[in-house]
C-alpha cells in the first residue's frame, strides 16, 4: 500500500502519522453521531425505567439467569459459528418483534374491531370472490363484461341488495349483507374460534408454506399445531390472566411463526441448528429469573415504562398517565397510512419504471417527486388542513384525514425506493417473459413485481417508520392533544405516540411530566421505530444477498 | 435504448387489450397523484397568502385586514396579538439555527462519507450505513426532548446566563439529525469518482491521505455541496425539535453574534406550530399568516432543492 513507510533510494521518506492522524479522526467523526445518539438514549432509557431503584438481589439474579449465560452463549457462538449467531439474533429478533406486533394487532382485536365485526368483514370479501372465482371457471366471457358483474357482486355483499342506492330511489332493503346477516345469526360461535378459523387458519398456512421446502409433512404438522396451539391458548387463556382474544391473538403471532422459522432452520440448515441456543437462553433465563425474584420477594425497578403507562389514558397527575390511546391512534394511522401510499406509491414507480421509462412526462414527474421529498412536513400539514378540513370539509383531526396527510408526505419516498427495487430486476428476466408471449401487465404482475417485492416492502416500512414519527402535520390538521379513548372508526378524532408526548412536554410542562411521563413515552416510541427500522435492514440485507 | 424497442415490439399486439389499458390507466394516475400534490400545495399557499397581502388581497376579491408585504419582508418584530407580522424576526431564528447545524453536520457528515468510501472495509460499511440511517429514523420531536432536557444543562455548565430555550441545543440535534443526509449523498459523489484517478494518484507516489483529500475530495466536489444545500434546507423545514428546544418568544436577533445562540427565539415552522396551537379562529389574519410563513417557508426550501440539483447536474465533472 502506499501508506508504507520505507526509504527508497532516491525518494525521501513517507510519515505515516498525518494518514494514520486523519483516519482516527475520520473513524471518530463517524461515530461521533452515533455515540452521541446512544448516550441521549442511555439517559432517557435511565429516567425511564430507573434501573438503580431495584434490589440489588434483582439485578444479581437477572445477572446470574440471563445476562451470563446470554453473554456466554454469544460467546460461544461467535468463537465457534458465526453463521449459527445470526441465525439466532435472527430468531430472537423474530420473537421480540411479533411479540409487540402482536400486542398491536390485540389491541385492535379487544378495543376497535371485534372479532365478530372482523369475521364479518373477512366473509363479505372471502364469499364473492370464491363465488366468482368458480362463476369464471364456469362461464367462459370477456374481462370487460366480469367487471361490472364483480362489482355488483362485491357492492351487494358490502351493502345488501339494493342497498343505499336503492335507499335514494326509495327502494327497501330486501338483501342485508353479508357482514349483516351473518352477525344477525341467532347461534354465534365463540369469539376466540372465529378469530381461529379467520385469523389463525391464513397465518398458519402461510407459515406451512413458509416451512414447506424444508418437507411437507412437517410443514402440515407446523400448520395444523398452530391452530391447535392457538385453540389451546384460547382455552387455557385464564390461567395466566389473560382474556381468550389477546391469548388466541399472541399464539398466533408469535408461537406460529417463531416456531416455523424453527422447524425450518433444524430441517433446512442443520449446522446453525445450535444457533437456536441463544433465543432459548434468553427466553428461559428471563422466566427463570422473573420466578426466582418473585420467590425470594426482590423488588424490581420503579420503571415509568410499566403495564399501566401502556394500558392507561391520559390523566393530569403524571403517575397515573398513559399512553395507550395514542398507541392505538398511531397504529391505526399506520395502517390507513399504509392502505393509501403502498398501492399509490407502487403505482406510480411501475409506471415510471416500467410504462414510460424515458418520455417526457416520467421525467417532469420525476423532477417533481424529488422537489416534493424535500417539501417540510408542515407545509404537508397546512395541505391537509387547507384541502382535506376545508375544501373537502372534514371534521379536522381524524383519523382519515391524519393518515391522507402522513400518506401524501411519505408518497415520494416510497415512489423513490420502489423505483430502486423495480431497477434491480435485471431486463433479462422481462425480456424472457415477453419472449413467451406475456403482455405487459403480465409482465408486472408475474416478474416483475414478485421479484422487487422485498426491496419495495423495506422501503415502504422505512417511510411509515418515519410517519409514526411525524407530529407537526397531525398538529396542522387538528388532531387533538389528549385523547381519553381509542378511536374506533375512521371518522373518529386520532391522537398518536409523538404527538401525546409533544402534549406532555408543552402543555403539562411540570418536572412531574418531565421526569416521568416523556421519557416513558420517547422510550415506547423509539423502541417502536427501532424495531420497524431492524425489520427493514434485515428484509435489505436478504434481499440484496438474493440478488 | 434497444431493450425498449423490443419490449415496445413484443407488447405492441397485446397494449390496447382492456386489462392491459386498464393497468396502464391505474398506474398513471398513480404517476400523476404527485403533480396533483405538487400543484395542490402552490395553489393552496399562494390563494391563501394571497389573502392576506394588502397588494393582493383585491386581486383575489378578499375584503378584510391585510398586512403589506413591504411590513411582512422587513418587519422585525413577529407579534400576533398586536398585528405586527415582522418574518425576518423568525427568518433571523431559522437563519441561525440552519447555520448553526450546518457548523455541526458538515465536518462531521463529509468525514463520514470520506471514511466509508475511501477507508472502511466492506464489512464495516454494512454496520455502520444502517446505524446511520437510525440517526434520522429517530422522530424529530424526541430530539426536541433530548435537546431540552439533557443538551440545555450541559450548555447552561459553560455558559451560565443561557436560557432554558436556547438555539445552541437545537441547532445541535438539528445537525445531528442530518449528518445520514450530508453523509450518504457526498459519498455517493465520492463512490463516483472512477478508480483510475486513485490509481493515478497513487502511481504518483501520493499516500492514502494526499489522495484522499487531494484527489477524491476535489473530484467530488459538486455533489459534496448540493448535499450542503439539501441538508440545510431540510434543517429550514425541520419543525419539531425547533418547536421542543428552540422556544415560543420571537425576538430578532444578530445572526452574525455568536451570543445569540444562548437566547431563545422562534423559527418559522415552530411560529407556525404556535398559531396553530393557539386559538386562531378560522379565517383571521393569524389564520392567513400561517399560509404566509408557509408560503415563504416552501419557496426557500423548493429554491435550495433545485439549486442543489443544478449544482449536482452543472458542474459535475464527466469522466
Amino acid at each position: 500500500m502506499a501508506t508504507d513507510s520505507r526509504v527508497i533510494d532516491g525518494f525521501g521518506q513517507v510519515s505515516q502519522t498525518a494518514g494514520t492522524v486523519f483516519r482516527y479522526l475520520l473513524l471518530f467523526a463517524t461515530l461521533a453521531g452515533l455515540i452521541a445518539l446512544t448516550v441521549l438514549l442511555l439517559f432517557v432509557a435511565n429516567d425511564a425505567i430507573q434501573p438503580l431503584t431495584a434490589d440489588p438481589g434483582w439485578h444479581l439474579v437477572f445477572l446470574l439467569t440471563l445476562v451470563v449465560p446470554t453473554l456466554s452463549t454469544v460467546g460461544y457462538l461467535l468463537a465457534r459459528a458465526r453463521a449459527a449467531l445470526s441465525v439466532g439474533v435472527a430468531a430472537l429478533g423474530l420473537v421480540v418483534v411479533s411479540t409487540m406486533f402482536a400486542g398491536g394487532i390485540a389491541m385492535i382485536l379487544v378495543d376497535i374491531i371485534p372479532p365478530i365485526t372482523w369475521a364479518g368483514y373477512v366473509l363479505t370479501f372471502a364469499v364473492p370472490t370464491v363465488a366468482l372465482l368458480a362463476a369464471r371457471r364456469a362461464v367462459d366471457l370477456p374481462l370487460l363484461a366480469w367487471l361490472p358483474v364483480a362489482a355488483v357482486v362485491y357492492y351487494a355483499s358490502l351493502l345488501g341488495i339494493p342497498g343505499p342506492l336503492g335507499s335514494v330511489v326509495g327502494l327497501e332493503q330486501t338483501v342485508p349483507s353479508v357482514a349483516a346477516l351473518f352477525s344477525s345469526l341467532s347461534v354465534l360461535p365463540a369469539d376466540w374460534l372465529l378469530l381461529v378459523v379467520t385469523f389463525t387458519l391464513p397465518v398458519a398456512a402461510a407459515v406451512g408454506s413458509y416451512v414447506r421446502p424444508a418437507g411437507d409433512r412437517v410443514a402440515a404438522a407446523v400448520g395444523v399445531g398452530g391452530v391447535a396451539v392457538a385453540s389451546a391458548a384460547a382455552l387455557s387463556s385464564s390461567t395466566v390472566g389473560l382474556t381468550p382474544v389477546p391469548a388466541t391473538t399472541l399464539a398466533t403471532l408469535v408461537v406460529v411463526p417463531t416456531s416455523g422459522y424453527v422447524c425450518r432452520t433444524v430441517l433446512s440448515r442443520p449446522r446453525d441448528r445450535i444457533g437456536l441456543a441463544l433465543p432459548a437462553v434468553v427466553v428461559g433465563g428471563s422466566l427463570l429469573g422473573a420466578v426466582l425474584v418473585r420467590a425470594f420477594e426482590f423488588a424490581g425497578p420503579q420503571s415509568w415504562v410499566d403495564w399501566q403507562f401502556l394500558t392507561s389514558a391520559h390523566s393530569r397527575a403524571a403517575i397515573d398517565a398513559g399512553l395507550y390511546p395514542a398507541i392505538g391512534g398511531s397504529i391505526l394511522l399506520m395502517v390507513t397510512v399504509a392502505l393509501f401510499s403502498f398501492p399509490l406509491g407502487v403505482g406510480a414507480a411501475v409506471y415510471l419504471e416500467e410504462y414510460a421509462p424515458n418520455s417526457r412526462l416520467a421525467r417532469l414527474i420525476d423532477v417533481n417527486i424529488s422537489n416534493l421529498a424535500g417539501v417540510p412536513s408542515v407545509v404537508y400539514g397546512l395541505l391537509g388542513l387547507g384541502v382535506f378540513v376545508r375544501y373537502f370539509d372534514q371534521p379536522s383531526g381524524t383519523v382519515l384525514v391524519g393518515g391522507a396527510t402522513l400518506a401524501l408526505l411519505i408518497l415520494p419516498i416510497v415512489i423513490i425506493s420502489s423505483r430502486e427495487a423495480l431497477r434491480s430486476v435485471p431486463d433479462d428476466m422481462r425480456r424472457a417473459s415477453y419472449g413467451m408471449g406475456a403482455t405487459r401487465w403480465q409482465t408486472v404482475k408475474n416478474v416483475v413485481l414478485p421479484r422487487s417485492f422485498s426491496g419495495i416492502l423495506t422501503g415502504t416500512i422505512l417511510a411509515l417508520g418515519r410517519a409514526i414519527g411525524e407530529t407537526a402535520p397531525l398538529i396542522m390538521i387538528g388532531a387533538p392533544d389528549v385523547l381519553f379513548s381509542l378511536p374506533t372508526e375512521f371518522s373518529a378524532k386520532v391522537s398518536a405516540m409523538p404527538l401525546q408526548v409533544f402534549a406532555w412536554a408543552s402543555l403539562y410542562a411540570t418536572p412531574e411530566f418531565y421526569q416521568r411521563a416523556v421519557p416513558a413515552g420517547v422510550v415506547v416510541l423509539v423502541s417502536v421505530l427501532l424495531a420497524m427500522n431492524s425489520v427493514a435492514i434485515v428484509l435489505r440485507n436478504r434481499y440484496q444477498n438474493e440478488q | 435504448m434497444s431493450t425498449d424497442d423490443i419490449e415496445a415490439d413484443l407488447t405492441r399486439n397485446t397494449e390496447n387489450a382492456p386489462s392491459e389499458l386498464l393497468a396502464r390507466l391505474f398506474f398513471f394516475v398513480c404517476a400523476v397523484l404527485s403533480v396533483v400534490t405538487t400543484a395542490s400545495i402552490i395553489v393552496l399557499l399562494v390563494s391563501e397568502a394571497a389573502k392576506f397581502f394588502s397588494v393582493t388581497a383585491p386581486l383575489v376579491g378578499f375584503a378584510g385586514e391585510t398586512v403589506s408585504v413591504v411590513e411582512f419582508l422587513t418587519g422585525t418584530t413577529w407579534q400576533v396579538n398586536s398585528g405586527e407580522f415582522g418574518v425576518l424576526a423568525l427568518v433571523s431564528a431559522t437563519l441561525l439555527i440552519t447555520v448553526g447545524a450546518a457548523i455541526v453536520s458538515v465536518p462531521l457528515g463529509v468525514a463520514t462519507a470520506i471514511y466509508l468510501s475511501e477507508y472502511a472495509s466492506r464489512r464495516a460499511r454494512r454496520i455502520l450505513k444502517p446505524a446511520l440511517e437510525i440517526l434520522a429514523g429517530i422522530p424529530t420531536v424526541v430530539y426536541g426532548f433530548f435537546a431540552l432536557l439533557y443538551i440545555t444543562p450541559v450548555i447552561q455548565l459553560v455558559f451560565p446566563d443561557t436560557g432554558t430555550f436556547n438555539l445552541a441545543s437545537a441547532s445541535i440535534v438539528v445537525g445531528i439529525m442530518i449528518i445520514p443526509m450530508v453523509a450518504s449523498i457526498s459519498e455517493d459523489a465520492m463512490s463516483a469518482v472512477p478508480e483510475e484517478l486513485r490509481q493515478a494518484g497513487y502511481g504518483m507516489g501520493a499516500t492514502k491521505f494526499d489522495v484522499s483529500t487531494g484527489v477524491v475530495v476535489p473530484a467530488a466536489l459538486s455533489g459534496i455541496f448540493s448535499s450542503f444545500i439539501l441538508a440545510l434546507s431540510r434543517a429550514i423545514g425541520e419543525t419539531m425539535a425547533v418547536t421542543v428546544a428552540a422556544g415560543s418568544q420571537a425576538a430578532f436577533l444578530q445572526p452574525w453574534n455568536p451570543a445569540s445562540y444562548l437566547e431563545g427565539a422562534l423559527p418559522m415552522t415552530a411560529a407556525m406550530i404556535q398559531l396553530l396551537l393557539s386559538d386562531i379562529t378560522g379565517g383571521g389574519l393569524g389564520y392567513r399568516s400561517l399560509f404566509a410563513v408557509g408560503l415563504t417557508l416552501f419557496a426557500l426550501t423548493l429554491s435550495m432543492n433545485i439549486v442543489s440539483d443544478l449544482i449536482a447536474q452543472r458542474y459535475r465533472e464527466e469522466y
